[in-house]
């Protein structure tokens, strides 16, 4: 079935802002109001898309497609001659998507106040290894609900591990499921309350004073929307575990990815997402052998670095398919140069067009 | 193949190797990087170059058990540190081995804060590196991809800020002065020959220079390619507008006369020539532009089977030669 929603995850380095940007190209060119979100592209190609100093706002690119389809025609390249859908890209401001978050959580000014000041929270909101996430997943609600589009592609932060992304909002869900945070406010036993103030103690006389008063504050804060938090993370969560979401692997086909690759096909099925298939970037497959090159010790070892590359994708290749079980991987050529104009794009979209997976 | 064949092919360094063996040196490394860019490897190959007592951190390695330590050579030891245990040994060090600490370390709410806390896990990770500084000549730390590293380092200014008293804030305060002193302490910044890692590099070393401003952290280009004479093939098989336009230097950028091609490559000749070409123009444009010094590693063609082995090894030895030489 058609997704409404395709979410490229994957560890840094592999092209994964590349290929979303290329994957909304090829949905506005097959009739769809295709929407990219992307987080932090290359500066090259933010710019040649027009996306440079832009924040969270919708930009329409369908214009930019128009052009380049144009001049890749006048170039005699084979590409298609209009453009049936449309194509949007955005760049989610994080901070701003927070502070949307907080008021549709129905914090009182006052309230809201209380929690941006308090220390806890400014470390919270900055170095909260979920945040940016988070903050991705909710901008995506909020696009699910705009009738102007229907097809939204969401390329993750790079992160270390693939599906941080879905731990997220769980990790948020504990907070409030943790009873510890409970009985700081409230102990709910004499027994508890007993070891609740001897570990406080020995907490505060490794802190200093103060830290205890902003900690009961910040639980004491979140607390107080727990209703609306949890019925956003309700939400949340149906939204990326519902049929119209699939998640795509961006990694590139080395050996060493392959058990990456592999934990994160099972870890989305079993936690009940769509796993929509693999796409390997930057692959050599392509290129036949080395020949007509000068002879000197620079060249062969190149051919050297060349051959070895090869050698490595093609047993990359063969642990996904056979050790992996992962069917039918998209093979995307690499680049020999970075990506900077919409017209490179279009390249990457024909190549994305020809491979088995990419309706 | 040896190391040293590699290096000839290597281009001018801009590093001297009076600069590296002073960072060299110090008796805490941290090597750092975007995700992908070879960190561990590079970590390996100081650790495995260095003279003295090291240790070598790999921060939270889920393919080992927390904490795990392991002796792999006469002067080389290799430390998983990790968030859970640190946070118990350093709780110890500082209540002791009283019942308090037992009521400490079971109470839930100190272990929901111990993992879920935000700051707290890279806190102790970095007091544990700093504790076992003492017992080595050289700790070489493999830290976490950017975001994450950075993270790590400023959990000790937050967390100086937010306990205005009492042992963690003067511990942290005690961190951050053996951080951000040159004569103790260096950072290693590596990036490859590419757009976003040259880019997110120099960002990088900005956010750095705002915490450690006294400190300025190293640069490593790792993985670059022999620089390559143009193949004849290559001319004949393109267009012979572009090409025109991309020999008459200084009057056309080459930039415009590439932005004409397919970025995807014609054949493999013409891959690694246009492949090499564009790291020169990257590096130019990004790091030389800056009046940036850096070093090179060079580009170690895979070798199966031994892939790991011969790329520490190759490293290793280039590390060795870099610290060896005599500055001219």
């Amino acid at each position: 079935m058609k997704r409404k929603i395709l979410i490229h995850c994957g560890t840094g380095g592999v092209g994964k802002t590349t290929v979303s940007a290329a994957r909304g190209l090829l949905s506005a060119l097959r009739g769809d109001r295709a929407v990219v979100v992307t987080l932090d592209p290359a500066k090259r190609l933010a710019t040649s898309l027009g996306l440079e100093g832009l924040g969270d706002h919708p930009t329409d690119l369908t214009p930019h497609l128009k052009v380049a389809l144009q001049k890749l025609r006048s170039q005699g390249f084979d590409v298609p001659e209009t453009v049936p859908g449309s194509l949007h890209a955005l760049m989610p401001d994080t901070r701003r998507t927070f502070e949307q978050l907080v008021v549709d959580l129905g914090f009182s000014a006052e309230g809201a106040e209380k929690l941006i000041k308090n220390p806890i929270f400014e470390i919270f909101a900055r170095e909260f290894s979920g945040t940016n996430e988070y903050m991705a997943v909710q901008r995506l609600h909020r696009l699910n609900r705009d009738p102007q589009f229907d097809r939204i592609i969401l390329d993750t932060p790079p992160s270390r591990n693939t599906l941080d992304f879905l731990n997220a909002p769980k990790l948020l869900t504990r907070f409030y499921e943790e009873k510890a945070l409970q009985w700081l406010l409230a102990p709910s036993s004499r027994l508890a309350a007993f070891g609740m103030h001897k570990a406080l103690d020995a907490l505060e006389k490794l802190t200093g004073g103060g830290f205890m008063t902003h900690l009961v504050g910040f639980v004491a804060s979140l607390f107080e929307v727990q209703e609306n938090f949890s019925k956003n993370l309700r939400e949340v969560t149906a939204l990326l575990e519902g049929s119209s979401t699939g998640f795509i692997m961006v990694a590139s086909p080395a050996p060493e990815h392959v058990l990456e690759v592999s934990h994160f096909a099972e870890g989305i099925t079993r936690r009940g997402y769509h796993f929509d298939g693999l796409i390997l970037n930057r692959s050599l497959a392509h290129l036949g052998p080395l020949t007509g090159i000068p002879a000197d010790p620079a060249w062969d070892e190149a051919r050297r670095i060349l051959e070895g590359l090869q050698a490595r994708e093609k047993r990359g290749l063969e642990a996904l398919v056979h050790g992996a079980g992962i069917p039918d991987p998209i093979l995307l050529p690499e680049l020999a140069r970075d990506v900077h104009s919409v017209e490179d794009l279009v390249h990457v979209a024909m190549a994305l067009d020809r491979s088995p997976l990419g309706h | 193949m040896t190391g040293a064949a590699n290096c000839k092919a290597i281009p001018q360094d801009f590093m001297t190797s009076n600069d590296l063996k002073s960072l060299l040196n110090r008796r805490l490394l941290f090597v750092i990087g975007k995700g992908g860019v070879g960190k561990t490897a590079i970590t390996e190959s100081i650790s495995r170059s260095l003279p003295g007592r090291v240790l070598w951190v790999s921060i939270e390695d889920p393919t080992r058990p927390p904490q795990d330590m392991k002796q792999l050579g006469a002067n080389l030891w290799s430390l998983n540190a990790s968030a859970g245990p640190s946070f118990a040994e350093y709780a110890e060090l500082k209540i002791g081995a009283r019942l308090l600490l037992h009521f400490f370390l079971q109470n839930r709410l100190v272990q929901y804060l111990a993992t879920a806390a935000p700051g707290i896990r890279e806190l102790v990770l970095l007091g544990k590196i700093w504790f076992e500084r003492q017992n080595y000549d050289h700790v070489v730390i493999d830290m976490p991809s950017t975001g994450h590293g950075v993270a790590m380092f400023r959990s000790t200014r937050n967390f100086g800020n937010l306990f205005g008293s009492g042992p963690v804030h003067s511990d942290t305060e005690a961190m951050n002065s053996v951080f951000r002193d040159p004569a103790q302490t260096g950072i290693v910044i590596v990036s490859l020959p590419e757009e976003m890692p040259l880019q997110e590099s120099l960002e990088l070393k900005d956010l750095l220079s705002d915490l450690f401003p006294k400190n300025e952290a190293a640069l490593i280009c790792n993985r670059r390619l022999p620089e390559l004479r143009e193949p004849p093939a290559s001319s004949q098989s393109r267009d012979a507008k572009t090409v025109g336009a991309a020999s008459a230097e200084g009057a056309t950028s080459p930039e415009s006369a590439e932005s004409a091609l397919s970025p995807f490559a014609l054949d493999s000749a013409d891959y690694l020539w246009r492949k090499s070409r564009l790291e020169k123009e990257n590096l130019a444009r990004l790091w030389d532009s800056r009046g940036l010094r850096y070093a090179s590693l060079p580009f170690v063609a895979p070798e199966v089977g031994r892939e790991h082995t011969h790329l520490v090894e190759t490293l290793a030895a280039r590390l060795q030669a870099l610290r060896e030489e005599t500055a001219s």
